[in-house]
């Protein structure tokens, strides 16, 4: 097996190793450098113990901060970056405890203290951002964190205490983190870092892929599934190749967004909100914080989950796939990304093919999008149904639609009688009804642990309707819900 | 700002749980090998794939056991290795050891265990129609219900049932085992109860419970599921070690964990109801089908639990409440805060929820017109003493304006058609003792070092519920110094003796008051070295905040003179305290008496708020009120009522158990069971606690808090039930929880056929 070199700060030193890139990071911080403060809960990114802050310098020279799930991450991202863990957040402090960890023990927020180290890190994490420092955004903030002692009101009050500490911080993150350095909510290894005092030599050119056996994205997916992977050749992170993770404005108006950019990228790019305008609220129905700052727009297709989120957002936006092999100069082919998909988890991808950028093309005229969800829990939840909507409209008209569907089938799907039946109709209560009704007949559900069949076609059927009262409220939602009461008696005189 | 040492530690990551503990060199990882479908006799086990994996492997079977191959004290029906039959998916049939953790994981993989497949039964209603019980039936009765029910205005009866529920202890089950000293046994044991590991790993071992020392420093989470079903991993990690003669790990990782030990259990439950005309309570029957999985473990004590708060917090005169422990192919369902009291109230509160229905009032007046009143008798004898139900149910009413918040509501739902809001409160009444009584006991161990400082070794286990902390104020009190005199020492068998485990919301009652018994000894040699110091007589003299007082009067001497003193003229600065909870007693034969030390009062409101369209809700408020006694530390007591709640309402709304119907257990992973996370609790959670008063059955006057405010996370199922009749008022009852959005919708769309209706054959009223 070739062995690499990785070179990164852990915490407050430079480090060293030839381990295996595909390795979870998780075990390398615990066993290797000993740093046992890291928990391990689930190893699939659902509790957030094994939170890290992962600092890097980016491609315009800034320095980014931001919380990782270490059970998710290859040890291979760590190369040339910072590592954070609970125990260097303690070192910058007097007396090992930081303003985060004393609003903890003021408001008894630790009380088994397994999940504690995760959530002070995810609030760490938010400061070091420092954008959304409201109630709000620190739930957001620990909202991959799970607890099972607190209830998280003392959690929440740790939080109100910490915006109470740091109403606003400065704007620029070389000023931030020296302010945050100065409270000693972070150590100073992290300006150092910033200003590229701490692996200074990093003069390495990340490897190209070469023959790529296995590539993954964010690797939110890939460890699930692999909790233990065997070293092997021909394992290539997506994201080492930097133009993977650029978004740019196509020829045609469109977006051109590398399949490295992750989820949380995705939806913070200005170019994004202003093609698809309200996009940006529905970046919460994905996953976690955590997940989203590492799971990929390109790891999220290429995983072929039938109920991948993203994918039925992109799919209704018309989104085609970039495919090439790897190291190429740009795309050697095109598809619509829903023939992407050929069955259960099979792809149309050659061997040595990646995915290399999403294409977004800009709408012909004014357009609706929508995008919904049923899961069991409102947030890092999995799917039972989502779909999603694009509307392009000459007034009260329909012109042209398109419907996706996740969870319904073995793939995610565009519906296509349902999408053609749109062209021509009027936005009502009427088409929403028709519309639902065609959506739950063009799907053949399957049941399993999120849902059973039944379920998942009503269900697909209420988000389609759902779809038409969240644009179009005033216009349909009085038809609808007469429509609903109908249906209940009806249903119910069926039965007897 | 006062910093805690154990939650500092624990904020900066410095604390060690079992996974986080150096590893001896020698070290041997393990791993178990689950059984692959849900019954079956064994044929063969063929380690040899397994053995050629490396040479460090080796696979151990029942046949190594040297001692006797059981687990179960209250029933022998759980061999620590199946030697005939496995019983549930997920079964541990197998141990591998290996060097590594990986290497002992694929051994576990590559070990084949051939059997034949047997018939297995995962539906408690159907194992009781077979007769398959693990202890026969249990029942309790007052008054004559058949008269009762005869005579009155109305009579309603259905069905309800509820889930089980996965512990999700954030540190998942594990054990470190190192042979000492010849034959001994040292085991550190992530467990609620290590006397109980010691036993079963000296009966497993063959060893004598002298040789086998068991520790537990501190659990990431317990709540039930560490008190019986951790003593398998302690086991495993002691034979595996007595075997090899090194050192032995088994830590499980999620999946393991979760397909292996067992959770709550779910009920199936069938009940009749009654009142008259101004709808009092006349009767109420119940038939409680516990799915019991394939083992007793705790089920006899947790369908006790059930019986007695079949009623929860009202008085209903005549009673007969039947207990079934149904015997199916599931893990063996286990110990779970509330232990079997929330299964019973939340039947109890469908069947007023019913009632109030069928009577067309509302249910909150009904409540409240039936709440217990001091003096009354509970249906198992119990006479109740120091009632707080009415004045905690009136006190939640006025804070919330009951009468004006249903009114708003009743109008925001009239105007809203795709949008519903639903109310419901619940009481609470909550038994405080082990329903086995032989458990109520606890013994600690004190040291007064001669500096001055005190460490204080008791049975009780430190979980997150911060019993340390209460055991330490106790301590302080008692001997009259500051709380930072006081260090608590992890949980031994060696320091303390026979312990039980730390459980049914007794841990500070318990052994607050064994460290209290030995303190005052310490205290009252203290105190008369005091007055041969300071002069005249003993009478009178105290310590307070370290200084040597009479009455207000500081005698110069201070806590460390004294304590060095005492020292010097060699007087014993060590004392072990025992207590054992007086005045209960139970006669099993009339199923009559008073096994609780004295119960726990409370109410809470939830308020949901449902999308119609989509059959999603969110809970958007929830208000409580509840009794801690004199509290003995506020903010524990806080963090355990807001937690408690969160599981509740978990319980009620969220957490589903999802079998195959191969018996496979489905929701195995974090990504497919789902606990509330920050964003599931309502943003309006407000916690009152009651007006302090006197509990002179506990500690300092403290009530117990741990498993109480689980009960209401109930309220959450019933105000969601509110939301949904808001949308379709024809609806029918519907008790089946978890409620989830897959239900709800059905309901919504009347899809949901099932409930209501079975019973309208046997000429009963449907509900």
């Amino acid at each position: 097996m070739t062995k690499r070199m990785l070179r990164f700060v852990a915490n407050d030193r430079e480090v060293g190793t030839e381990a295996w890139e595909g390795s979870p990071a998780l075990d390398f911080i615990r066993r290797e450098l000993g740093l046992t403060g890291t928990k391990e809960g689930c190893r699939e990114g659902d509790c957030g113990a094994c939170a890290v802050i992962l600092g890097e310098r980016l491609e315009n020279g800034a320095v980014r901060y931001r919380a990782a799930p270490s059970c998710l991450l290859a040890l291979g991202e760590l190369d040339g970056r910072h590592l954070v863990t609970i125990e260097g957040l303690a070192s910058g402090a007097e007396d090992g405890l930081t303003p985060v960890m004393l609003a903890f023990l003021a408001e008894n927020a630790s009380q088994c203290g397994f999940c504690s180290p995760g959530f002070i890190v995810s609030l760490t994490a938010w400061l070091l951002e420092g954008e959304r420092l409201d109630e709000a955004g620190a739930l957001t903030a620990v909202e991959g964190n799970l607890c099972r002692c607190t209830g998280y009101g003392s959690i929440r009050r740790a939080a109100s205490r910490l915006l109470a500490e740091f109403p606003g911080l400065p704007a620029d993150p070389l000023a931030r983190i020296d302010a945050l350095v100065a409270a000693r909510v972070v150590p100073a290894s992290l300006a150092a870092f910033a200003r590229g005092k701490l692996l200074a030599d990093d003069a390495r050119v990340r490897p190209a892929a070469g023959e790529t056996s296995l590539v993954i994205g964010g690797g939110t997916d890939f460890y699930v599934r692999n909790t233990d992977p065997e070293p092997r050749d021909g394992f290539f992170l997506a994201g080492s190749d930097p133009a993977l993770r650029r978004m740019t404005r196509s020829g045609d108006g469109g977006l051109e967004v590398g399949a490295a950019v992750t989820i949380r990228d995705f939806f913070a790019c200005p170019e994004l909100l202003s093609l698809v305008p309200g996009i940006g609220r529905f970046e919460a129905s994905f996953a976690s914080i955590l997940v989203r700052n590492r799971a990929t727009l390109g790891g999220n297709i290429a995983n072929a989950s039938p109920v991948a989120d993203m994918t039925s957002m992109l799919i209704a936006l018309g989104a085609r796939l970039g495919i090439a092999r790897p190291g190429g100069d740009g795309p050697s082919r095109e598809i619509p990304l829903e023939s992407f998909f050929l069955g259960y988890k099979k792809l149309d991808l050659g061997p040595g093919e990646i995915i290399r950028t999403i294409l977004i093309p800009p709408p012909c005229r004014p357009f609706r999008f929508n995008f919904e969800k049923a899961a069991k829990r409102a947030s890092l939840d999995i799917a039972a149904v989502n779909t999603a909507v694009l509307l392009e409209l000459d007034g009260n008209r329909v012109v042209r639609g398109r419907l996706s569907a996740g969870g319904v089938a073995a793939t995610p799907l565009l519906l296509p009688k349902s999408s053609a039946f749109l062209a021509g109709r009027a936005v009502s209560a009427g088409t929403a009804r028709d519309l639902a009704a065609l959506a739950a007949s063009e799907v053949e559900t399957i049941g399993d642990v999120r849902g059973s069949a039944g379920y998942r076609r009503r269900v697909l059927e209420r988000l389609v309707m759902a779809h038409f009262t969240t644009l179009f409220r005033d216009r349909v939602a009085d038809g609808i819900a007469e429509d609903l009461a109908v249906r209940v008696s009806s249903s119910e005189e069926d039965r007897r | 700002m006062k910093t805690i040492p154990e939650a500092a530690l624990n904020v900066m990551g410095r604390t060690a749980y079992i996974d986080d503990l150096p590893e001896p060199r020698n070290l041997l990882h393990s791993a178990v090998k689950l059984s692959g479908s849900a019954r079956g006799r064994m044929t063969r086990i063929d380690a040899a794939r397994a053995l050629a994996l490396h040479p460090s492997v080796r696979v151990i079977t029942w046949k190594d056991i040297p001692g006797e191959n059981q687990l179960g004290f209250t029933v022998a029906d759980e061999p620590l290795l199946p030697e005939r039959e496995w019983e549930y998916w997920g079964q541990p049939l197998v141990l591998c050891l290996a060097e590594t953790k990986g290497l002992a994981r694929r051994a576990a993989e590559l070990v084949v265990v051939e059997g034949d497949a047997l018939a297995p039964t995962f539906d408690p209603r159907e194992a009781a129609a077979k007769g398959d019980f693990i202890l026969p039936p249990r029942t309790q009765r007052s008054g004559d219900p058949a008269a009762a029910f005869a005579r009155a205005a109305y009579v309603v009866s259905g069905r309800a049932d509820s889930g089980g529920q996965e512990h999700v202890y954030l540190e998942t089950q594990g054990a470190i085992a190192e042979p000492r000293d010849g034959d001994r046994i040292f085991i550190i044991s992530g467990t609620q109860g290590p006397a109980v590991v010691q036993r079963a790993a000296a009966r497993v071992l063959g060893l004598p419970m002298n040789k086998v020392e068991v520790e537990t420093r501190r659990l990431g989470g317990g709540f039930g599921g560490k008190e019986d079903q951790a003593t398998t991993w302690g086991c495993l990690a002691a034979l595996g070690a007595r075997l090899s003669g090194r050192p032995v790990k088994l830590c499980l990782d999620r999946k393991t964990d979760m397909r292996a030990t067992g959770k709550r259990h779910p009920y199936s439950s069938d009940w009749k109801i009654a009142a008259d005309a101004e709808g009092r309570l006349l009767a109420f029957e119940a038939d409680y089908y516990q799915n019991s999985g394939c083992s007793c473990d705790l089920s006899a004590a947790i369908i006790s639990r059930t019986l007695f708060h079949a009623v929860g917090a009202y008085r209903i005169p005549n009673v007969r409440v039947t207990g079934f422990l149904c015997r199916t192919n599931l893990p063996s369902f286990t110990a779970f805060r509330g232990f079997g009291a929330p299964q019973g109230i939340f039947v109890m509160e469908a069947a007023l929820d019913a009632l109030a229905r069928r009577m067309g009032i509302d249910p909150v007046e009904l409540r409240r017109r039936n709440l217990l009143e001091e003096g009354d008798i509970t249906h198992y004898g119990m006479p109740m003493t120091r009632v707080r139900a009415r004045e905690s149910f009136d006190s939640l009413l006025e804070k919330t304006r009951w009468r004006e918040l249903r009114a708003e509501v009743d109008s925001f739902n009239a105007s809203h058609a795709l949008e519903k809001r639903g109310l419901a409160v619940v009481p609470n009444c909550f038994g405080v003792s082990f329903t086995k009584l032989q458990m109520n006991q606890g013994g600690a161990l004190v040291h007064v070092y001669q500096d001055g400082s005190v460490l204080v070794s008791t049975g009780a286990i430190e979980m997150g519920q911060q019993v340390s902390r209460k055991i330490a104020r106790v301590t302080a009190c008692t001997l009259g110094i500051p709380i930072e005199r006081v260090a608590i020492e992890r949980t031994t068998t060696l320091t303390v003796a026979n312990t039980v485990p730390t459980a049914a919301s007794t841990g500070s009652d318990i052994n607050g008051m064994a460290a209290l018994a030995a303190c005052e000894e310490i205290r009252g040699r203290l105190v008369r070295r005091a007055a041969e110091l300071v002069g005249g007589p003993a009478a009178g003299l105290s310590i307070e905040d370290g200084r040597v007082v009479r009455g207000r009067e500081d005698t110069g001497l201070s806590w460390d003179d004294l304590v060095l003193k005492t020292y010097e003229s060699r007087v014993d600065l060590s004392a072990h305290g025992f207590y054992a909870t007086p005045g209960l007693f139970y006669d099993m034969e009339a199923e009559k008496g008073s096994p609780f030390a004295y119960h726990v009062y409370g109410a809470a409101l939830v308020e949901v708020r449902l999308d119609v369209l989509r059959g999603l809700y969110a809970v958007e408020r929830a208000l409580i009120v509840h009794d801690v006694g004199r509290s003995l530390d506020r903010a524990v007591d806080l963090g355990q009522i807001e937690g408690a709640f969160a599981q509740g309402l978990g319980w009620a709304l969220l957490e589903e158990l999802a079998f195959g119907a191969d018996g496979r257990l489905l929701s195995d992973t974090l990504s497919t069971y789902k606990l509330p996370d920050a964003h599931f609790l309502p943003a309006r959670l407000e916690v009152e606690m009651m007006r302090e008063t006197d509990n002179p059955r506990a500690v300092l006057n403290s009530k117990a808090i741990g498993e109480p405010p689980l009960v209401y996370g109930i309220a959450g199922y019933f105000a969601l039930l509110d939301a949904l009749r808001s949308a379709r008022p024809d609806g029918p009852g519907m008790y089946d929880l978890p409620l989830t959005p897959e239900k709800a919708l059905d309901y919504l769309t009347g899809d949901r056929p099932e409930y209501g209706r079975e019973k309208a054959a046997k000429g009963d009223t449907p509900c």
